[in-house]
């Protein structure tokens, strides 16, 4: 067992070896050698009758089963289907030598000289007539007028595979003439209006201020805008008014909250381990006391506008920073005091709060790998763990290069783990949490003692005792609730960082052949994708340490082709609900073709420049005359382009759970606005009132109620949640106690019961649930639904279930106590289920039901 | 719309690796498409509903009547098949089958002697007799189940992957070991969509404990969220307590119908300037759903309906505890007669590593009698030919006492197996009276006509008239299928 880490001394586990370097990053020049995409070709009409008579019937009927992308499995990563495909060849190389029929590996294996290269196989040699039109082919220079361009995009931002558009360098386009000048209001609308004059059309006009500011409040915060903060927009008539409510929204301390959840989906957070680990040398208790850690450290780099070059290192290799940092106050002065913010450790949560697999180490270095790759550079590397990446250049053996990487990687004990702040005031809570956390060591250090006593006993003699093994398995789990119970509940738990370190003596790994542990391969050298690397035959290999540091600074690398506009993409799709490509998570081949690939690489350049400041890039995309258009529908435009793809108005969005969640206590004026730390049960009793970020995500079971409004699976990278509407969302809406009582509060204000006539008491409503003032048509329909409210014998009671229980005694006593509460109101006791106890509860007025019909209405549930 | 019945391309179904972005894009895109066509106002469609004095009195709904745009909506198998709906009875734990549905005489010879891989033979405790004109031979365990030998299936060479319980059960429902994929329900849901539009089309009935797993079970991965299987706690004493937010506690249906009609008049107004958009009309229709459910899931769950006599035979003690697999199979019953599509009853307990003999009676003594009155109410009503009932656990267990745990003769159970056990099928296109495949002399493993999960699920997909490789979903760029790359159709088991 590792020490508890002393409190205010250094926490002992930062390895020796000290690096030195700094931010931004060296770049590394790109090689000019990178495969450019196909030139078309001249093809004489005489080889282009060749071709299409002799050679591309013999490919199509006999290669393309196995060798196109419409290939079941394409065997040897080889796809005959274009020349760039065939140029680039597969496992062992490219297929044809143009001009070379000898040279060339294509007309080897249909000659059949070579009993390791047969094709096609199994003994269906092509003719000899077919084999002379091929070597007469390739002799010509193999003349080919196949290509593949992804259909929908321009040609510049054709190409497959290696020349598949996402991996070509980014290059910052000039801005597009458009046909109205005057409408450009950030570089966006430049690029989207020139798209919009080439299909003849013309953006909306700009939102209503109302609408604008609930639109961008909810956009930036997650929150409604304040009544406050409507009216004194609306009655600013400046032409900044909006910029500066931009500024305040980019300002506010929730503006972290509200983008760190988006982040949080796509790092796959949780508060537990999934399957915990089963090894009696690992914490075995399901939760991750400390995972919150992380979530604080990105709430905090949202707010700080961290620039997202750092953002990335920190997560992969915050410890290396440190050290750095460490080093560098070292070499000025050998006395320099080490810090004691280690707080930046927090950020290695991204590498280590994973599903645990029960403690496979394949599976949690496949999870590390998946995570990472998605997440910064929008590919699926872990798709290469079995095989070559069937669609893009992803060979398995860079899949290994990277699992060298973490598999040199090792997580710290729970109690091990290092605190954020290495000194910590001395306080009577602290104290007794050291002293509680010392005897759990003590404790656990003596099973661990007398288990491995245990087992040496056992080899000794030969013997089995299953019941001891079990009863010290016991003990062990036992011991390990407590730690983590102590950890997740001591009000003087020092918060630390769910960091990782490198093992003393790294090594690189083998391949596993179809990824099978006992199947080993070659050893590859720990180092970056060949891909994405400058030169991939001189890619550098990876000695010192684990090699996480320089595969943190390749990812953040301006040279790099995806992480900039991965980044850029997701953050545009975070502002329209849609991305410039649809899918996040993966921007190679398999992706659709991005709606506007100049703004896409514009941004991703100035992005770049600007520092990596996603709060300066958010200004560009908020500021514009794209952003503030109306969301009114256009019926000619919805019939060509029923997605709005190319931005012809704003997108309707229905809120998210945390937005709902989150408006709903910010409208009735009990949210919470305490920020971070330990998480909370948010569909508890008494609807604790944090935002939603703050309840507690157990990756086992994530809370019904937020899966059924499409909270992701906390297993996975997930860039983009699915916006599903089911019953069990709108039966949320019209039943559950919470929605009715925030009605119900929203009545019972003393403002509210101030008012004098109907007319203000629904405008009161309008404004709290809609950010909006209503039409006299609304008023009249209100009040006309008010009034209509049954009195008297009328009034429609719940139905009673037959076979209701009868109450126990304890509810009877409870039930009567509730009866003498003079809030009551007299007919009838109905149950309200509130996180599984049943309340009395009490009637909703007139007024009340208006209001539960806004929050359930279309409106309160989507901003546009 | 695009239905998964269209012969869609293919190509990568033999690529067994993972995917996880998200591209909901064609699901969604097609729905609008789908909409446009029709030139549907769902507005106006379920608008159609708003006044219907049917649902101002709680009667049951008419089964899916104006929502043919809904993902839900029925829609015909691939070919004719018999079975409409599936009842799944999960035995988690991993029953013996060498103790239910596979006798193995030479094995209680042996008994007490060493066999081959040096264990110690046990043999079963329990008899086997004959049962039916078909003579199946079947264990005193299911004496009561063993009265309807002529309409059962047993196969008796099933086998797995991995003989641990969480990763075999979430491979029993979705064919998947690591990657989160579509439980079998969600499959059967997309492929067919349900009969009834006021019932979710795929329901787990659970206990109290989630299973191993968790939602994994009944989850719908990456097909749309409509697919989800709804798990409901049956040990919950009421239906309100067993389904969230069912209930509105505050007002009666008639007041909640007029606030949804003035819901629905604020939509139709908000709606106004933004055109009938996909999504603010499904989730109109979905308040619909809602609205219509609250009635049907208060009589669809509520067992006292029944008469008193239909929850004797089914065993449910009319007071006290006990009887939840009778009331979990009678819901069940309630639920396919309703027309959900699917319904899994989770019957926890099966891991008998010691002390087999009194726990697998208790277990089984669990299940038997409400199995046997299911198959009897069901065909009473005439039903069996339609519903497909299932039994079975993720994997089997060993010939041999379990030597990991020091327990005495008397109490001696067995371990894990993952290379044989039995499951058995009833019902809709299954052939009764059946025996397929068969293991070793000792029940040690499946030898003869080997049936892996994936061929379980193979045979249920053709069962309910799917093609299990032409049953797809194109997900982060490839077209996946409940299994996998793999399945062979276990035809002779089928009528």
């Amino acid at each position: 067992m590792r020490r508890l880490a002393p409190i205010f001394t250094r926490v002992p586990w930062l390895p020796s070896a000290i690096w030195v370097l700094s931010l931004p990053f060296a770049p590394f020049a790109r090689a000019a050698d990178m495969p450019t995409p196909a030139v078309a070709q001249t093809i004489s009409p005489s080889d282009l009758q060749f071709f299409e008579s002799k050679i591309r019937p013999l490919l199509t009927n006999n290669c393309y089963k196995c060798h196109s992308r419409d290939a079941d499995k394409i065997k040897g990563g080889l796809m005959l289907d274009t020349r760039e495909a065939w140029l680039h060849g597969g496992n062992t190389g490219p297929a044809i030598v143009p001009g070379k029929p000898d040279e060339s590996l294509l007309i080897q294996a249909v000659r059949y000289t070579d009993d390791e290269l047969k094709m096609p196989p199994k003994g269906e040699k092509l003719s000899d007539a077919q084999i002379a039109d091929l070597t007469e082919w390739v002799r010509r220079g193999a003349p080919d007028p196949r290509t593949l361009v992804a259909k929908g995009s321009s040609s510049s931002y054709g190409g497959v595979g290696r020349a598949h558009w996402a991996f070509q360098p980014i290059q910052k386009p000039a801005l597009p003439a458009v046909s109205n000048a005057h409408w450009i209001r950030t570089p966006v609308d430049a690029f989207v209006l020139a798209k919009l004059d080439a299909n003849g059309m013309t953006p909306n006009a700009p939102a209503d201020k109302s609408t604008l500011i609930r639109r961008v409040t909810f956009d930036l915060t997650g929150l409604p805008p304040t009544e406050k903060e409507i009216e004194d927009f609306l009655a600013d008539p400046s032409p900044d008014a909006y910029a500066r409510v931009v500024d305040r929204l980019l300002g506010s301390p929730h503006y972290g909250e509200r983008w760190a959840r988006y982040w949080l989906d796509v790092a796959r957070y949780s508060d537990t381990k999934g399957e915990p680990p089963k090894q009696p040398n690992a914490n075995n208790d399901p939760r991750f006391p400390f995972a919150w850690t992380y979530r604080d450290y990105v709430i905090d780099s949202f707010n700080a506008d961290k620039p997202y070059n750092q953002f990335i290192v920190e997560q992969l290799a915050a410890d290396k920073l440190l050290q750095a940092q460490i080093a560098k106050a070292k070499a000025k002065d050998k006395n320099a005091p080490l810090p004691t913010d280690e707080s930046s450790l927090a950020a290695l949560g991204f590498l280590t709060l994973g599903p645990q697999f029960e403690g496979r180490m394949d599976d949690i270095i496949g999870d590390r790998i998946d995570v990472t790759t998605k997440a910064f550079l929008g590919l699926t590397v872990a798709c290469a763990r079995c095989h070559d990446h069937k669609f893009d250049p992803i060979p398995t053996k860079d899949y290994y290069s990277l699992y060298g990487v973490f598999a040199n990687t090792t997580v710290p004990d729970e109690q091990d783990l290092p605190p954020l702040h290495t000194k910590l005031p001395r306080t009577a809570e602290l104290l007794d949490y050291i002293a509680k956390s010392d005897d759990l060591k003590k404790k656990h250090a003596q099973v661990s003692a007398d288990y491995a006593a245990f087992q040496q006993a056992q080899r000794k003699t030969k013997t089995r005792e299953p019941e001891k093994r079990k009863e010290l398995q016991k003990r062990d789990r036992e011991v390990d609730k407590e730690i983590a119970d102590l950890d997740s509940t001591h009000a003087g738990a020092i918060p630390r960082a769910n960091a990782l370190y490198d093992v003393r003596q790294s090594r690189d790994y083998p391949v596993l052949l179809r990824g099978e542990t006992q199947n080993k391969g070659d050893i590859v050298p720990r180092r970056f994708l060949e891909i994405l690397s400058a030169e991939p035959k001189k890619r550098p290999e990876w000695h010192e340490g684990s090699g996480r540091l320089q595969l943190a600074q390749s990812i953040a690398d301006p040279k790099n082709p995806m992480t900039a506009r991965v980044l850029v993409n997701r953050i545009w799709q975070q502002h329209w609900g849609t991305g410039i490509v649809l899918t996040p998570d993966d921007l190679g081949n398999q992706s659709s073709p991005p709606s506007h690939p100049e703004l896409l690489d514009y941004l991703a350049a100035t992005f770049m420049e600007n520092g990596w400041s996603i709060k300066a890039l958010q200004r560009v995309i908020v500021l514009s005359n794209t952003y503030q258009q109306a969301a009114t529908t256009n019926p000619k435009y919805a019939e060509t382009d029923p997605d709005n793809r190319l931005l012809w108005r704003a997108n309707l969005r229905r809120l998210d759970f945390e937005e709902m969640h989150d408006a709903l206590l910010t409208i009735t004026g009990e949210l919470d606005r305490t920020m971070g730390g330990r998480p909370v049960l948010i569909t508890s009793e008494g609807f604790a009132s944090r935002r939603a970020i703050y309840t507690t995500i157990d990756r086992r079971s994530p809370p019904e109620l937020l899966t059924q409004f499409d909270f992701p699976s906390p297993d996975v990278a997930s860039g983009r949640r699915y916006t599903t509407i089911v019953p069990q969302q709108a039966l949320f809406l019209m039943n559950s106690p919470m929605v009715i009582e925030a009605s119900r509060k929203l009545v019972d204000r003393a403002s509210f019961a101030a008012l004098k006539t109907d007319e203000e008491r629904v405008s009161s409503l309008y404004l709290a649930v809609y950010q909006r003032p209503p039409t006299k048509e609304e008023i009249t329909l209100a009040v006309r639904y008010v009034k209509a409210n049954p009195t008297g014998s009328a009034v429609d009671l719940p139905t009673p279930v037959a076979n209701e229980p009868a109450l126990s005694p304890r509810e009877q006593r409870k039930d009567a106590k509730q009866a003498n509460n003079p809030k009551r109101p007299a007919p009838g006791r109905y149950a309200v289920q509130v996180g599984g106890n049943y309340n009395t509860h009490v009637m909703p007025d007139a007024w009340t039901k208006l209001a539960h019909a806004l929050f359930q209405s279309n409106e309160a549930m989507f901003y546009q | 719309m695009s239905s998964p019945h269209d012969d869609q391309p293919d190509h990568h179904h033999h690529h067994p690796c993972c995917g996880i972005s998200t591209n909901i894009e064609d699901y969604f895109q097609t729905r609008r498409q789908f909409l446009s066509r029709m030139g549907m106002g769902l507005g106006a469609l379920s608008l159609a509903t708003l006044f219907d004095p049917k649902y101002l009195i709680g009667a049951p709904a008419p089964a899916g009547p104006t929502l043919g745009s809904s993902p839900l909506a029925p829609k015909p198998p691939m070919f004719a098949s018999k079975a409409k709906s599936i009842i799944h009875i999960f035995a988690q734990g991993a029953p013996s089958h060498i103790d239910t549905w596979d006798p193995k005489p030479t094995l209680a010879k042996m008994n007490g002697k060493t066999i081959d891989g040096g264990g110690t033979a046990m043999g079963s405790p329990f008899k086997f007799q004959k049962y039916g004109q078909s003579g199946l031979e079947i264990s005193e365990l299911f004496s009561k189940t063993a009265a309807h030998a002529d309409d059962l299936a047993i196969i008796r060479s099933m086998w797995t992957d991995i003989p641990a319980h969480e990763v075999a059960t979430v491979f029993m429902n979705t064919g998947s070991l690591r990657i989160a994929k579509p439980s079998l329900g969600s499959w059967m849901v997309y492929g067919l969509g349900t009969e009834n539009q006021n019932l979710p089309g795929f329901i787990a009935l659970r206990g109290g404990r989630l299973p191993p797993g968790g939602s994994a079970n009944y989850q719908a991965a990456f097909l749309p969220g409509v697919y989800q299987g709804a798990s409901i706690n049956t040990q919950a004493p009421t239906v309100p307590q067993m389904i969230q937010n069912i209930r509105n506690q505050y007002v009666g249906t008639r007041e909640q119908r007029r606030q949804l009609n003035f819901v629905q008049q604020l939509n139709e107004l908000h709606a106004q300037n933004l055109e009938r958009d996909a999504a603010l009309e499904t989730r109109l229709e979905s308040y619909e759903i809602a609205f219509r459910m609250q009635a049907e899931s208060l009589d669809a769950f509520d067992i006292m309906k029944e008469s008193a006599e239909t929850r004797k035979a089914y065993g449910i003690p009319e007071r006290g505890n006990g009887g939840d697999q009778a009331k979990q199979l009678l819901i069940a019953r309630r639920l396919v007669e309703r027309g959900v599509r699917m319904v899994q009853v989770w019957h926890d307990g099966w891991d008998h590593h010691q002390d087999l003999e009194a726990r697998i009676t208790t277990k089984a003594g669990e299940i038997d009698q409400p199995l046997a009155a299911l198959l009897a109410d069901l065909k009473q009503r005439g039903l069996l030919d339609s519903t497909l009932v299932i039994w079975g656990g993720e994997f089997g267990r060993k010939p041999t006492v379990d030597k990991n745990n020091n327990a005495t003769d008397e109490k001696a159970g067995r371990d894990h197996n993952a290379k044989a056990f039995s499951v058995v099928m009833a019902g809709g296109g299954v052939k009764g009276g059946t025996v397929y495949g068969a293991t070793d002399e000792f029940g040690g493993a499946s030898v003869k006509d080997k049936v892996h999960v994936h061929d379980l699920h193979a045979t249920i997909l053709a069962a309910m008239g799917l093609d299990h490789t032409k049953l797809t979903y194109r997900f982060n760029g490839r077209d996946f299928r409940l299994t996998d790359v793999a399945g062979n159709v276990v035809q002779t088991i089928l009528t």
